[in-house]
C-alpha cells in the first residue's frame, strides 16, 4: 500500500479518468460559461461581446427580477436550515434512542428523497388545487370556507406553498446524515452521562450534539447550497409565478434562456448561483470551525 | 442455503437493472414534468422496408430513409390523429422512408426545439411557431429554405397562408391550418337566460353581470399558462385598436404601445377581472384545468384558439350544447368583428443539418398537406390548404369555425409569437402583474412600450 501511495505514476495514472471527467464535465463548462455570460447571445445567432453589462443588468434592472429571486432563495436557505434541519435533527435523536423499529421509520422517512422531485410536485398540485385538493376540501368541511385560497396562484401564499413540499422532501436526507452521526458517537459516553444522572435532553443538548458538529455542519451546507439551486420543485408547481412570486434563480435562469432567448443573461445568473454557493460554503466551514476547533 | 439465496437476489437485481436500463435506451425522446402524456415514438406500421428497387421521389432515394419529425401532437392533443394519419399516408405513397414521430407537450416543447437548434441536434422535420418565434432560428442559418419545394405545391396551398414562414423573403416553412381564437360559449346555459352571443364589449358586460346574477362565474382562462391569458387580452387590443396599428407596434414598424387604444383594452381586462368575470383560481389553474370547467358546464365562456372546437368533440359529454362566436368589438372605428386574432402560426421547418434534404423538403409539404385534410375533417383545425375532398361529415363546430375564418377581413398572429422573444417573454411576464394587480394599465403600456423601445 506504501509502495502504491508513494509512487507519483501510479497516483497520477489513477486519478487520471475521474480528473478527466471532472474537468471536463465540470470545471470546462463552468469557464464557458464565464464566458457566455460576458456576450450578448441568444445562444444560435451571432454573439455580441458586452462584457459585465450582464452582471450591472442583474442587480439594477429593475424589470430583472434578479434581486427578488436571491431573496427567495436566502427565504428558502434560512427555512431550510431553520425548519428542515431542525425536524431532522429532532428525528434523527428520537430514533436513535435504539427504539424498536427504528430501521423502518429510518426507511420510511427517507422514502420521499427516493421519489422524483416531479411526482412530488404533481401530487402537491393536486393537494393544493383551488377546487377539489385536500387542504381546501378539508378547510370547507371545517367551515373555513374564508380561508380557502389558490395557494399556488395567489401571490401572497406561493412561495410559502411552494417551499413546503420542497422542506419535506429531504427532511429523511437530512434525518440519515444526523442518524448516522449519531450512532457512531460511542455508546460509553451516553452511559457514563446516564450514570452521572444526565436526562435523555441533557445528554443530546451537551453531548451528542456537540459531537455531531461535522456533520451538521456538511448538512447545513448541503442545506444552503441546494436552496440557492433548488429548481425542480418550483418549476413544476409554479414556474416561479404568478408575477415572479415564486422566482429563484434557477427558474429565472432558466426562463431567460429559453423564453427569452437570453442565453448571455443567463449565463451570468449561473456564475452567480455559482458563486454563492462557493461563497456560503466557505463562509459556513469557516462559521462551524471556530465552534468545533 | 443463505448463499445460495443471496446469489439469486443478487443476480435477480442485476437482470432487473440491464432490463431497465435496455428499456429506457430506446426511446429518447425528452418529456419534462408537466405533461401526463409523454413522449410517443409513432412508428406508423410500415414495415415493408423489404420493399427495395422502388425509386421512391424525385430524389431517386433507392436506399431506406429514415426521416425523424419533431411536434407538439401528444395522444391528447386535437392534431395527434390527423399526424398519424398524415404520416401513414406519406409512407403509403413513399415506400422505403419512414417516418418516426416524437411528440413533446407544447410548453416544454418550446424549450427542447430551441435547445435543438443551439445544439445542433435538430431533427429532419420539426414543428414550430412562426413569425417571431422562428426568427432566430432563420438567422442561425439552422433552417433550410424550401422556396424550390414549394413550387412543387404551390397551386394547392395559397402563398399568403406562408406569410408568417416567410423571413427575407424566403420561405422557410409549410403550414396546415390556419386557427383563429374564438369566443366559445355554453348556449345552453346562454338560452337557458334568454342571451346571445356578444358583439360588442357592453354587451359583454351584460352577458357577465347575468351569469354573475345567477352565481356563475362567466369566464373561464388560465394565467398558470400564459399563453390562454395572453389570447384572451391579445383578442381585446386587436379589436380595440385594429390589425394595422397593432402589427405596426408590435414589429416595431412605427407607432408606440403606450397609446389609447392599446390602454383601453388592458383597462377592459382589468374591468373583467375586477367585475369577477374570471374564475377564481385562474393562476393556479393550468389550460387543460380550466378547460375542463367549460367542457363541463361549470364556466359558460372561454376564449382559446380554433382547436377547441375539436376538443369539444372528444372531451364534453354534451357537444351540442356548444356554440362560438367572434371575440366583441371594443372600438368600431379602429376594428370590425371579422378581424381575427391567428392564422398561420403552425409550421413545419426542415433542418440545414437534415442528411436526406430532397425527401424532407418534399415530406415536410406532403405532409403538412394531409395534416390540413384530416385535421380539417377531424375538427382540430381550419385548412390552410385548398380543399378538394368531401367537406359534409364535418361538424358543425367546426364548420362554423371554417365559416368564420373564410370571413376574416384580417389575421393577426397572436402576440407572443408575433414579438422576438425577448419581447414576448417580458409581454408575458407583464400580463402576469396585469391580471395580478401590480401594475395599472397605464403602466402596462408604458412598460411594454419601453421594452420595444418606444
Amino acid at each position: 500500500m506504501d509502495k502504491v501511495m508513494k509512487n507519483k505514476t501510479a497516483i497520477i495514472l489513477f486519478m487520471l479518468p475521474a480528473t478527466v471527467l471532472f474537468v471536463s464535465i465540470i470545471i470546462v463548462p463552468i469557464f464557458m460559461s464565464g464566458y457566455y455570460s460576458l456576450l450578448d447571445w441568444d445562444g444560435m445567432t451571432e454573439a455580441t461581446f458586452i462584457g459585465l453589462d450582464n452582471y450591472i443588468g442583474l442587480f439594477t434592472s429593475r424589470s430583472g427580477g434578479f434581486v427578488k429571486s436571491l431573496r427567495n432563495a436566502f427565504i428558502l436557505a434560512g427555512l431550510s436550515v431553520t425548519l428542515q434541519l431542525g425536524l431532522a435533527l429532532i428525528l434523527a435523536l428520537a430514533l436513535a434512542k435504539g427504539r424498536k423499529g427504528e430501521r423502518f421509520f429510518v426507511t420510511v422517512f427517507f422514502i420521499p428523497v427516493m421519489i422524483s422531485t416531479v411526482v412530488i410536485g404533481q401530487l402537491w398540485m393536486k393537494i393544493y388545487n383551488p377546487q377539489y385538493g385536500l387542504i381546501n376540501m378539508a378547510l370547507r368541511s371545517m367551515g373555513l370556507d374564508n380561508l380557502t385560497r389558490t395557494w399556488l396562484g395567489d401571490q401572497d401564499t406561493a412561495l410559502l406553498a411552494v417551499f413546503i413540499p420542497l422542506l419535506w422532501q429531504y427532511v429523511g436526507y437530512h434525518m440519515l446524515l444526523m442518524y448516522a452521526g449519531i450512532k457512531s458517537i460511542p455508546t460509553s459516553l451516553r452511559e457514563a452521562a446516564k450514570i452521572d444522572g444526565a436526562t435523555d435532553n441533557q445528554i443530546s443538548r451537551y453531548i451528542t450534539i456537540p459531537l455531531l458538529k461535522p456533520v451538521l455542519q456538511v448538512c447545513v451546507i448541503f442545506a444552503v447550497v441546494g436552496s440557492l439551486k433548488a429548481f425542480d420543485m418550483i418549476y413544476v408547481l409554479t414556474n416561479g409565478g404568478p408575477a415572479h412570486a415564486s422566482e429563484v434563480p434557477s427558474t429565472l435562469m432558466v426562463s431567460r434562456i429559453f423564453l427569452r432567448n437570453q442565453y448571455g443573461y443567463g449565463s451570468s445568473i449561473a456564475i452567480m448561483i455559482i458563486f454563492l454557493c462557493f461563497f456560503f460554503a466557505v463562509l459556513i466551514k469557516k462559521a462551524f470551525k471556530t465552534e468545533v476547533d | 442455503m443463505k448463499v445460495f439465496t443471496k446469489k439469486v437476489v443478487g443476480l435477480f437485481l442485476v437482470l432487473t437493472l440491464i432490463m431497465s436500463l435496455t428499456a429506457c435506451g430506446g426511446n429518447d425522446a425528452g418529456s419534462t414534468g408537466n405533461s401526463t402524456d409523454t413522449d410517443t415514438s409513432t412508428d406508423s406500421g410500415s414495415t415493408d422496408s423489404g420493399s427495395t428497387d422502388t425509386d421512391t421521389d424525385s430524389g431517386a432515394d433507392a436506399e431506406d430513409v429514415t426521416l425523424t419529425l419533431w411536434s407538439i401532437a401528444t395522444e391528447s392533443d386535437a392534431f395527434n390523429p390527423a399526424y398519424t394519419k398524415a404520416i401513414a399516408d406519406y409512407e403509403a405513397a413513399h415506400p422505403g422512408v419512414t417516418i418516426v414521430h416524437e411528440t413533446f407537450e407544447n410548453e416544454s416543447y418550446k424549450t427542447k426545439i430551441k435547445t435543438a437548434v443551439a445544439a445542433n441536434d435538430l431533427p429532419d422535420i420539426f414543428f414550430t411557431w412562426g413569425g417571431g418565434f422562428s426568427q432566430a432560428f432563420v438567422e442561425s442559418e439552422k433552417v433550410m429554405p424550401l422556396d424550390d419545394y414549394y413550387a412543387d405545391f404551390s397551386d394547392e396551398l395559397n402563398e399568403a397562408a406562408l406569410g408568417n414562414a416567410t423571413y427575407n423573403g424566403q420561405i422557410y416553412g409549410t403550414t396546415y391550418s390556419t386557427p383563429v381564437s374564438l369566443l366559445f360559449y355554453n348556449r345552453k346555459m346562454f338560452d337557458e337566460r334568454g342571451l346571445t352571443a356578444p358583439t360588442t364589449f357592453e354587451e359583454w358586460k351584460e352577458v357577465n353581470q347575468a351569469f354573475l346574477d345567477d352565481g356563475i362565474t362567466p369566464i373561464g382562462i388560465s394565467v398558470k399558462d400564459t399563453w390562454v391569458l395572453a389570447m384572451t387580452h391579445d383578442a381585446l387590443t386587436l379589436k380595440s385598436a385594429g390589425p394595422e396599428k397593432v402589427h405596426n407596434v408590435l414589429t416595431k414598424t412605427s407607432g408606440s404601445y403606450n397609446d389609447p387604444d392599446f390602454i383601453n383594452a388592458s383597462a377592459s381586462l382589468v374591468e373583467l377581472i375586477e367585475m369577477g368575470a374570471l374564475i377564481e383560481g385562474a393562476a393556479g389553474l393550468s389550460n387543460d384545468e380550466a378547460s375542463q370547467l367549460f367542457y363541463n358546464g361549470t364556466v359558460p365562456m372561454y376564449i382559446t384558439g380554433s382547436w377547441m372546437a375539436g376538443s369539444i368533440y372528444t372531451d364534453s359529454e354534451t357537444p351540442e350544447d356548444f356554440d362560438l362566436a367572434p371575440i366583441p368589438v371594443l372600438n368600431d372605428a379602429n376594428a370590425q368583428i371579422t378581424d381575427f386574432m391567428g392564422g398561420a402560426s403552425d409550421t413545419l421547418m426542415v433542418a440545414a443539418s437534415t442528411k436526406y434534404p430532397e425527401v424532407a423538403g418534399n415530406a415536410a409539404f406532403e405532409l403538412a398537406r394531409s395534416v390540413s385534410k384530416y385535421a380539417y375533417l377531424d375538427g382540430a383545425g381550419v385548412a390552410a390548404w385548398n380543399v378538394d375532398y368531401d367537406e359534409s361529415d364535418i361538424k358543425p363546430l367546426v364548420q362554423k369555425v371554417a365559416q368564420n375564418a373564410t370571413s376574416a377581413t384580417s389575421f393577426t398572429l397572436w402576440f407572443d409569437t408575433l414579438m422576438e422573444a425577448g419581447d414576448a417573454g417580458e409581454y408575458l411576464a407583464l400580463l402576469q402583474e396585469l391580471y395580478i394587480g401590480n401594475l395599472t394599465p397605464e403602466e402596462f403600456a408604458e412598460a411594454m412600450a419601453d421594452q420595444l423601445g418606444q
